[in-house]
């Protein structure tokens, strides 16, 4: 081996790291780390201290597990919400998903995934049961049912329905249709046929 | 059947979906002339992707593919079969996908199959149809006997002597039904009923629909779920991630639900899922 072939050991070890991160090919992992190189120490020590704040500061909110600094989290202490509708979704991007549409004033409640059948994920993967204890103490009368329009979506929002829509709480679907800017003639059946059932009064 | 033209039209069933990156998905298709192979959608999982909704697994679906340098990629779908009703109910889906892999495990790369392919579309007919777990009975049934695994059930698969119409050993390691004097030779098996054996003698020449027509109690459903579980089982490397799955749907509904306020303890523990 050529003396000038080999990368200083610290070197190798953060191009490693960021090939880890997904996204990341090998080419790209080089450029961020010989990018890091030329930074100044203050920057660099700013990311990693950035990196260790998520790791030691971040928890999950013991009411709806969304990831947040303070327990319970924003939402849940926000006394303005409305405590009897929770919205379910995947994941805490989700969450962020819906504040943003501004249509929606109640609860979350974050899964941290879906059901899966094809990758054998089943109930005792996500946080699931966190959300029947929580309806346990009867305040919470509508369950919305925000996972995604997909297969393994669906099949969490029945298995959910099946789960508690005996207790009488009552359980909501998302409604599926055209997205804005969409071209029927390029549209599924499933959707198209659901987007018909849904449709309204103009 | 592989010409090296730049891209091909195929239909196929999506066994399975995988994410990768931003917004594409790697898809594995079971399909008519290619058999089974892995492809690319491209940002199919933004909202305006137009192939989005076409390619959601268990759909049957006519594609166009382009050769890639490793991966082919989905240029264009439109669904043939969108299997809605299936979709929309949890024991239905859950045993559509419990065929679906089975189907891809059974298969290989690239090399057309079309006796499982057809088998495949029918079962999802009759599940989308309203059929009960019969119709992924009938599956495990066929699928053995097309891929050369067919059950030994008229004569011991040991010793090939005629067996007496009673009770009988099946094993899933000797590939059938097992007399009396080779019995020890068989080195695991369950008893199986009378009832359980003509079932599955009727299953191989019966249509789907006339064997999802038959009125079979949970005994003998429960039955033949397990001697077939056992049949199959030998032929897999590992186990089946929806297997893993139901069991764990299973698990999971042993756990009384929402007992507090609401509901009946005898009501938390809804329909069993398959198998």
């Amino acid at each position: 081996m050529a003396e000038g072939s080999s990368t200083p050991e610290p070197i190798q070890r953060l191009v490693e790291s960021f090939h880890r991160l997904p996204g990341i090919g090998p080419k790209s992992a080089q450029r961020l780390a010989y990018h890091i190189l030329r930074t100044t120490e203050q920057e660099a020590s700013a990311l990693a201290q950035a990196i260790l704040d998520v790791k030691q500061r971040i928890r999950l909110c013991s009411q709806c597990m969304n990831i947040t600094e303070s327990d319970p989290c924003g939402y849940c202490r926000d006394e303005r919400r409305d405590r009897s509708v929770v919205c379910v979704v995947e994941q805490p991007l989700d969450v962020l998903a819906i504040e943003r549409s501004g249509g929606y004033r109640g609860l979350y409640h974050v899964l941290h995934g879906v059901l899966s059948p094809m990758d054998g994920i089943g109930p005792e993967h996500i946080h699931i049961r966190e959300l029947v204890v929580r309806l346990q103490a009867g305040e919470i009368q509508e369950v919305i049912m925000a996972t995604n329009p997909s297969l393994e979506g669906e099949a969490t929002a029945m298995y959910v329905q099946r789960l508690i829509g005996p207790a009488g709480v009552k359980v909501t679907r998302l409604a599926r249709g055209l997205p804005s800017g969409a071209d029927l003639e390029y549209t599924d059946d499933v959707t198209l046929a659901r987007a018909l059932e849904g449709r309204q009064e103009v | 059947m592989t010409d090296r033209s730049r891209s091909y039209s195929t239909e196929g069933i999506v066994l399975r979906r995988r994410n990768i990156g931003e917004a594409d998905s790697i898809l594995t298709l079971f399909s008519l002339h290619e058999g089974k192979f892995d492809a690319v959608a491209r940002g199919v999982r933004k909202a305006k992707s137009r192939m989005r909704g076409h390619l959601e697994p268990l759909t049957r679906v006519q594609v166009h593919v382009a050769r890639g340098r490793s991966l082919d990629v989905f240029t264009q779908a439109e669904t043939i079969e969108a299997h809605r009703a299936l979709k929309a109910d949890l024991e239905r889906m859950n045993l559509a996908l419990y065929c679906a892999e089975l189907a891809d495990r059974f298969t290989i790369d690239r090399v057309e199959q079309r006796p499982i392919y057809e088998l495949l579309v029918d079962v999802f007919h009759a599940l989308d149809g309203g059929a009960s777990a019969q119709a992924a009975r009938y599956f495990e049934l066929h699928l053995l006997a097309i891929t050369g695994y067919e059950a030994q059930l008229d004569a011991c698969a040991i010793c090939r002597q005629k067996l007496p119409e009673e009770e009988t050993l099946i094993s899933g390691p000797a590939g059938g039904l097992v007399c009396r004097v080779c019995r020890p030779a068989a080195s695991s098996g369950r008893i199986l009923s009378v009832r359980a054996i003509k079932v599955l003698r009727y299953g191989r020449t019966a249509t789907i629909d006339q064997f999802d027509s038959l009125r079979l109690d949970d005994a003998l459903e429960h039955e033949l779920r397990a001697a077939l579980g056992d049949l199959v089982r030998p032929v897999l490397d590992r186990e089946l991630n929806t297997t893993r799955y139901m069991d764990a749907l299973e698990r999971a509904d042993r756990i009384p639900a929402l007992s507090a306020n609401h509901v009946q303890s005898d009501q938390s523990n809804p329909v069993p899922p398959e198998p």
